[in-house]
């Protein structure tokens, strides 16, 4: 899962996403809004997490920007303000969530997967597609009750196709939320790390839908 | 005594202007008008005796010029016929008479056979008689010599002086009577004073009242000069508390934006510190964590003392409420809420937020699957009660939730500082909180505040 943290004191953004990258998430920095609202426009990403003190202009400001114009990907606030009002006004602006420095990473960690489940409509914190499942929170992959060994980019595959399934996901859309903006792989990496984890879960779970893309299934198909 | 008195009627006159300028009104009416009447009425009767006097001394000279003596028969004689006639009807009123020492005298046909008594006096001597038939006379004589008589003849005019004392009676009945008009229309001025010359007092009083319910947001300044300074100065004043709360909660913001950060940091770098170190150095930031958070809601906390406009219940509220109902719905908890729309409570928005912010979030972080919040405004009191459905309190456990918040400056820990601060919040509301088992056996916050709601 790819996260664009707005954050700028760096101090901060430095520890902040080493944190989330020892979660296994992808992390991209913004310093500024104007930063923000540019990669937010023109990157796919499965959360944002967004400082309201910002040095040019509020962050709530920004986010209200994407709200009007139909962005709807998830957005938690991080806000050094404690009172309840500036929490009123980042939720009337459109956050879905309010993280209060200072923080708990663990706390913005559980925040940020119960937000991305729930834009994919999953309510329960383990993902299940048929025999397979995945605790959101520990990462942990277990086939028909046993543990499946997986490296973290394989993880983060499995991980974005179940939350996603059981619509079909393009190569590209896969490639733009489980690989860092700056390292992103050509098809044929993707196309080898699927066809690795085929082989550790069982070849018919992962279709290909040509020209389309892949998608799990949660029922090995009758007839082939 | 005397100072007891003083405090007495010192104690009085400040309790009120309207007694102040009715006791000197009545001081005017009950004192100096009586005197004023008396002196006018005694010199008015002075004045009339004296004219009458006057008049009768003019005939006393007139009788004196008409007497001879006849030497021959030793006769006095009176030859001039006094123009008026009321000298010759009898007991008239009217009277003169000359009378010799050896009491022999002459006398005006309307004394007929009466006499009147005779002073001896060289100058014109005037003094009240009884005469004839009953009659007051008034009586004015003088002795004189008449050659060749060696002794003095005591020459007498009198008159009635029924006219004079009817003159002064009616003009005493004109006195008290206009004296009598003046005190009521003293009276009546005052009443005129009160109601006209204090009307901009009683309005400014309403006005203020207005404000203090936050009706008005400032006093009305078109006023007479008098108060308009000092409507000014109180609307400088009004003005420089909103902006002190306003500086106040700016400040409190930029300071917690300043110290977080950098609170966040060291919280994030302590996780790579090794077990012992790592553990006093949460343990420390949490500390400083929890007094910035304590002081700066405190500084932000507007309170009663100062005068709110009216907020909506509803609008307040509902950004916050829907909010948090997004975020339950993602625990999968129901946060139903219960809030009486159109109603507006005269505090703080702010305040008001953040009670219901933190109790809410409490809830929703204990609460299994149902949270209820509810708002009912009478006319002088907000009711707000805050349930959910978990694990619940022992009433020790409440009480000492409650005690906590209020020994908060002392407290280490950062743990219920959300309640710590609406029970700061609640007192500085004059409020009364008090925590109790839901319905469901969760934990139920009550809170009542003695705020205006309209």
């Amino acid at each position: 899962m790819k996260c664009l943290l707005v954050e700028d004191d760096q101090a901060l953004a430095r520890e902040l996403s080493q944190a989330l990258q020892d979660g296994d998430w992808i992390v991209e920095l913004a310093e500024n809004g104007q930063e923000a609202d540019f990669l937010v426009r023109t990157e796919a990403y499965d959360t944002v997490i967004l400082d309201i003190g910002l040095p040019d202009g509020d962050g709530t400001r920004w986010l209200s920007s994407w709200r009007e114009d139909g962005i709807d990907l998830p957005v938690l606030i991080l806000t050094a303000r404690e009172r309840w009002a500036d929490k009123a006004a980042g939720f009337t602006a459109g956050a879905d969530d309010y993280v209060t420095k200072p923080f708990e990473p663990a706390e913005v960690l559980f925040r940020l997967r119960a937000l991305v489940r729930r834009t994919h409509g999953h309510a329960h914190p383990v993902l299940k597609v048929g025999e397979l499942s995945l605790d959101t929170h520990t990462q942990h992959v277990t086939l028909a009750g046993r543990p499946v060994s997986l490296t973290a980019q394989e993880t983060r595959l499995l991980s974005y196709l179940m939350h996603a399934a059981p619509r079909v996901v393009s190569r590209s859309e896969l490639s733009e939320h489980v690989y860092d903006r700056d390292h992103e792989p050509d098809s044929n990496v993707i196309d080898v790390q699927v066809s690795r984890l085929r082989r550790k879960l069982g070849a018919w779970r992962i279709a290909t839908l040509r020209g389309q893309g892949y998608r799990l299934l949660a029922d090995e198909p009758s007839d082939s | 005594m005397n100072a007891n008195v003083v405090s007495w009627s010192q104690r009085w006159a400040s309790r009120s202007i309207n007694l102040r300028l009715l006791l000197a009104v009545l001081l005017m009416v009950l004192l100096a008008l009586p005197v004023a009447g008396w002196l006018l009425a005694h010199h008015y009767r002075t004045a009339a005796v004296n004219a009458f006097d006057e008049r009768l001394e003019a005939t006393l000279n007139v009788v004196i010029a008409g007497v001879t003596y006849d030497p021959l028969n030793q006769q006095l004689n009176y030859e001039r016929a006094l123009g008026d006639s009321r000298f010759d009807h009898v007991y008239s009123g009217w009277y003169w008479q000359i009378t010799d020492e050896a009491n022999r005298s002459v006398a005006s046909r309307s004394l007929w056979d009466q006499r009147l008594p005779v002073l001896e006096s060289e100058r014109v001597t005037a003094r009240t008689l009884p005469g004839p038939r009953g009659q007051q006379l008034r009586v004015v004589e003088r002795d004189i010599y008449l050659a060749p008589l060696e002794t003095p003849l005591h020459v007498s005019v009198a008159a009635r002086d029924d006219d004079l004392r009817e003159d002064i009676q009616e003009f005493q009945q004109m006195l008290w009577l206009g004296l009598l008009g003046l005190g009521a229309l003293l009276l009546g001025v005052l009443a005129l004073q009160v109601r006209w010359g204090l009307a901009p007092l009683r309005r400014m009083n309403a006005n203020l009242r207005e404000v203090e319910q936050g009706r008005a947001e400032q006093l009305e300044t078109r006023l007479p000069d008098e108060l308009a300074t000092l409507a000014k100065s109180m609307n400088a004043v009004l003005a420089r508390d909103q902006r002190l709360i306003e500086r106040g909660r700016h400040t409190a913001g930029n300071l917690a934006h300043a110290l977080k950060t950098p609170i966040s940091v060291m919280r994030l770098l302590a996780k790579q510190l090794p077990g012992e170190s790592r553990d006093t150095w949460e343990a420390e930031l949490s500390r400083i964590d929890s007094a910035v958070r304590h002081h700066l809601a405190r500084a932000s906390a507007a309170g009663e003392g100062v005068r709110f406009a009216p907020v909506a219940l509803q609008g307040t509220l509902a950004p916050l409420i829907t909010g948090l109902a997004r975020l339950a719905q993602r625990r999968h908890i129901t946060l139903r809420q219960t809030v009486d729309s159109g109603v507006r409570v005269h505090m703080d928005g702010q305040d008001l937020q953040e009670m219901v912010g933190n109790l809410l979030d409490n809830a929703l972080r204990w609460g299994k699957s149902d949270v209820h919040i509810r708002l009912q405004a009478q006319s002088e009191m907000l009711l707000l009660v805050v349930s959910d459905d978990g694990p619940g309190m022992t009433p020790q456990e409440c009480q000492a939730a409650v005690q906590r918040g209020k020994r908060l400056d002392e407290q280490r820990s950062g743990s219920g500082l959300g309640l710590a601060i609406v029970t700061d919040l609640v007192t500085l509301y004059h409020g009364q909180m008090r925590l109790q088992r839901a319905e469901s056996g969760g934990l139920e916050v009550v809170i009542e505040l003695p705020v205006v709601a309209t």
